[in-house]
């Protein structure tokens, strides 16, 4: 059994791989012959020792779903209650039923499901959709009867062949700073490389205005006795 | 904004082109920002071998965010450290 993982194991990166060490001593005292004794700050590390299902997991940033079907900003429906059914069709498509009457989704829709027993993840949105009803394909769901509080948000879908009706999957803010990489590109393209500097100034300008954004801090500093007010 | 929108602001006609250079600003982006984090789960596995505790990163990463092991004693993921230098091997272990 891993416990104390926070403490105990370690982490290496090397080029494209990752590396894994758990501490000797501490929870464990057993030593795995094939990997022999490391040694790092005065501490000896070991290989994992035990198998883990869904034991490491990575978040990082990727080239994720770069084009959508909609604006992200009109991406906006969302339902929360405890009034929300799942319905295993059998054969028939599977539904969502809410008692409440409160879905505001339309057929094709990718819909996000969290708080539910067992059917959370994404899914889109088959058939005629309406204020009570949601349908997706057959097989989809657990049966699942109301009672826990579930939330169905709207996300965005994506668009595996993008063309000039597709929408860029950022916000306002960061599809202008899009508009200024693809100008300092194309002043690129032209020897411009004055103008390319000034729109990678303007690309980056608008990150960094996103980001605070969405940081918002004070900061207040005491005034010196001897500054201009 | 659509990929037109974004053409017409930019005054450029190839569509192809303009969707190459969008996804190079959203690699770029995603580069120097956290706008969109991606999640993968590995199986752990019991080291037999010398190089068993090696683990092949997400194919399509553009930068790390952290790692995590799974605690078996409360199924929750916790955040592990980096090691800034690989471990020096010492001597082998032949008698556990």
């Amino acid at each position: 059994m891993s416990v104390n993982v926070s403490r105990e194991w370690y982490y290496f990166l090397r080029g494209r791989e990752i590396l894994l060490y758990k501490l000797l001593g501490g929870s464990s005292t057993e030593r795995v012959t094939q990997s022999g004794v490391f040694s790092t700050r005065s501490h000896e590390l070991m290989y994992p020792n035990e198998d883990i299902e869904d034991g490491l997991r990575v978040e990082y940033t990727a080239l994720n779903e770069p084009f959508v079907t909609e604006a992200l900003e009109s991406t906006t429906s969302k339902t929360s209650g405890i009034t929300i059914a799942f319905v295993d069709g059998g054969v028939s498509s599977d539904t969502i039923t809410d008692t409440a009457s409160g879905f505001n989704f339309t057929d094709g829709d990718k819909i996000r499901v969290q708080g539910s027993t067992s059917n959370d993840g994404d899914y889109t949105l088959s058939g005629t959709a309406n204020t009570g009803t949601l349908t997706v394909a057959t097989g989809t769901f657990t049966a699942e009867t109301a009672g826990e509080r579930i939330t169905i948000t709207q996300i965005p879908k994506e668009v595996a062949s993008p063309d000039e009706t597709s929408h860029i999957n950022l916000n306002k803010m960061l599809s202008l700073a899009v508009v200024d990489y693809v100008k300092a590109m194309k002043a690129d393209r032209n020897g411009e490389l004055d103008k390319k500097e000034y729109y990678m100034k303007e690309f980056y300008s608008k990150l960094g205005d996103n980001e605070s954004n969405i940081r918002k801090i004070s900061m207040s500093f005491p005034s010196s006795p001897f500054a201009v007010r | 904004m659509t990929v037109l929108e974004a053409m017409e602001r930019a005054n450029l006609k190839e569509t192809t082109l303009a969707i190459a250079w969008i996804k190079d600003a959203i690699h770029q982006i995603q580069s120097s920002t956290k706008e969109k984090i991606k999640s993968s789960k590995q199986d752990i596995i019991k080291s037999v071998d010398s190089d068993d505790n090696v683990y092949i990163l997400p194919a399509d990463m553009i930068s790390l965010n952290n790692v995590s092991i799974k605690d078996t004693s409360d199924s929750k993921y916790k955040k592990i450290r980096r090691l800034t230098h690989q471990p020096e091997y010492l001597i082998e272990d032949s008698s556990p």
